[in-house]
């Protein structure tokens, strides 16, 4: 299948998923005007990709701010890498900028809140 | 958690004159250059939305863009620190006029020359005008300023009025010098006095200033809400803010979805532009004060009333337990809602949400909310 690529802009995060390594970043800022809908094909794609996944599959956030209705499509995503997990050993890092204790802080309930594999990453 | 000590009446207050007077959009600070770009395209785009005529739109775009550009040239002087060299741009419509007013320091060993030019302006008639702009172009050389006066003849050509000016002494060095210029959205070639209706005008937003100034409010928008003025507000306000970074996020993070609940949620609006609403923010002892003012629907004032006042009664341990609940509540998750910005606003304000709804007509009603972060 065909990797995944959106480039960022000022309301929504880069997004590259990449089938053929199974390394998947998510990066820089949500506030789209409408979540929901921005995350439908990231969903869909990964949906697609799990019926054929590698057999290691690396999850980076680097967020530097995401909005609530981001937040459940975040969560969705979580979600259906707990799915992923039943085929593919999924690892997530969760990358906070030193300074920044609430990407930090939301880091470590979602730790606590999915069950995966989610290490806490200074960049 | 604590309770704020913001003052929701004065909020209220400048809503309802806000609304009143149709006053648009004003900024009070530091004109970067970033900022004043994004002032630019807030004023455009808010121009547009409101279905404003390309004629219009164009001449009151170029004299913003002068207007702007005497203020960022007058700031760079060696003054004592950040806080005197806040400067101010307000947009107005009332009625059938768009009125423009800058505010800067200015050296006052420099009022005599200024006034001198601006009544020599004011003195000319059309034609006169534009014999006056090419001798002062060619006479001049250009000067690091890029004065001459060259701007203030060009915004005097195109408001097709008169410029009405006040000086405010701030210290022995230092005045403060306010351009008011109006804009008549009909054509009239005839150009028009300074006469009293202007100078009324101006002296309302010296009494508005003084306000801004004592409550120290960096921004006020009364316009039309939609992503892109969403995101040239937090444009203007994340390179306003020169907090730490965590009070900045918060700050942002809360303007985000205070925002959002206007474009997603207001009344009154158009899909094609987005809904009318107001947003200001003001700044005491780092104590940041968000308000917002929207119209809600009457059928929706209900739902409105319980769910703020239920965030507001729970504790930190029910809101965050509250929030992730909400979180895995996937029977709201649309386009629309995603059942989490109150409590979010709440969550990272840390303080209790102010809020009056009253009654405006049949169908809607006013809803203006208040978030203190510090």
């Amino acid at each position: 299948m065909e990797s995944l690529f959106i480039e960022a802009t000022e309301a929504t995060p880069k997004i590259n998923l990449n089938s053929d390594t199974g390394i998947f970043l998510l990066a820089e800022r949500s506030l789209p005007e409408n979540a929901f809908e921005f995350y439908q094909p990231i969903l869909k794609w990964l949906n697609e990709y799990a019926e054929e996944p590698k057999e290691e599959t690396i999850v980076n956030f680097k967020l530097d701010y995401f909005t609530t209705s981001s937040a459940k499509q975040i969560i969705k995503i979580f979600l259906s890498l707990e799915e992923l997990n039943n085929t593919s050993k999924v690892s997530i890092n969760w990358y906070y900028k030193k300074e920044d204790v609430d990407m930090y802080a939301i880091g470590l309930k979602y730790s606590k809140l999915v069950n995966l594999n989610l290490q806490l990453k200074e960049f | 958690m604590s309770s704020i000590t913001g003052d929701l009446d004065y909020a209220l207050e400048l809503f309802r004159d806000m609304q009143r007077e149709n006053l648009s959009y004003i900024y009070r600070g530091i004109f970067s250059q970033k900022i004043t770009d994004n002032i630019l395209s807030l004023a455009e785009g808010n121009l547009t939305n409101v279905g404003e005529s390309s004629t219009v739109k164009k001449r009151v775009f170029s004299i913003m863009v002068e207007g702007l550009q005497n203020i960022t040239r007058h700031q760079d002087e060696n003054l004592i620190n950040e806080k005197d060299r806040t400067g101010i741009f307000v947009i107005q419509r009332k009625g059938d006029n768009y009125f423009i007013t800058t505010g800067n320091l200015i050296d006052k060993n420099h009022i005599t020359k200024l006034t001198g030019q601006l009544n020599k302006i004011n003195s000319l008639e059309k034609d006169e005008l534009k014999k006056y702009y090419k001798e002062v172009l060619n006479e001049t050389e250009i000067s690091k300023k890029g004065g001459a006066g060259l701007g203030l003849i060009e915004m005097a050509r195109k408001s097709g009025n008169k410029l009405a000016f006040d000086f405010t002494e701030v210290t022995d060095t230092y005045s403060f010098f306010y351009l008011h210029l109006e804009i008549s959205r009909s054509k009239d070639d005839a150009r028009k006095d300074t006469d009293k209706e202007v100078n009324e005008s101006l002296k309302s937003i010296k009494g508005l200033h003084k306000i801004l100034n004592k409550e120290n409010i960096l921004l006020i928008f009364n316009g039309i809400f939609n992503q892109d003025s969403l995101i040239n507000l937090l444009t203007i306000i994340e390179g306003h803010m020169s907090t730490k970074i965590n009070l900045r996020k918060r700050v942002f993070n809360i303007m985000v979805e205070m925002l959002q609940n206007i474009v997603k949620h207001a009344g009154k609006g158009t899909v094609e532009s987005g809904n009318p609403g107001i947003f200001f923010i003001s700044e005491k002892n780092n104590l940041y004060l968000l308000n917002t003012g929207n119209y809600v629907l009457n059928s929706k004032v209900e739902e409105l009333r319980k769910k703020i006042d239920y965030v507001n009664e729970l504790n930190e341990t029910d809101l965050n337990n509250f929030y992730n609940k909400s979180l895995f509540n996937f029977e709201i998750d649309s386009s629309k809602e995603s059942g989490l910005g109150l409590i979010e606003i709440r969550l990272k304000s840390q303080n209790k949400l102010k809020y009056t709804i009253s009654k405006v007509d049949e169908q809607f009603s006013f809803f203006a909310l208040q978030t203190g972060v510090n």
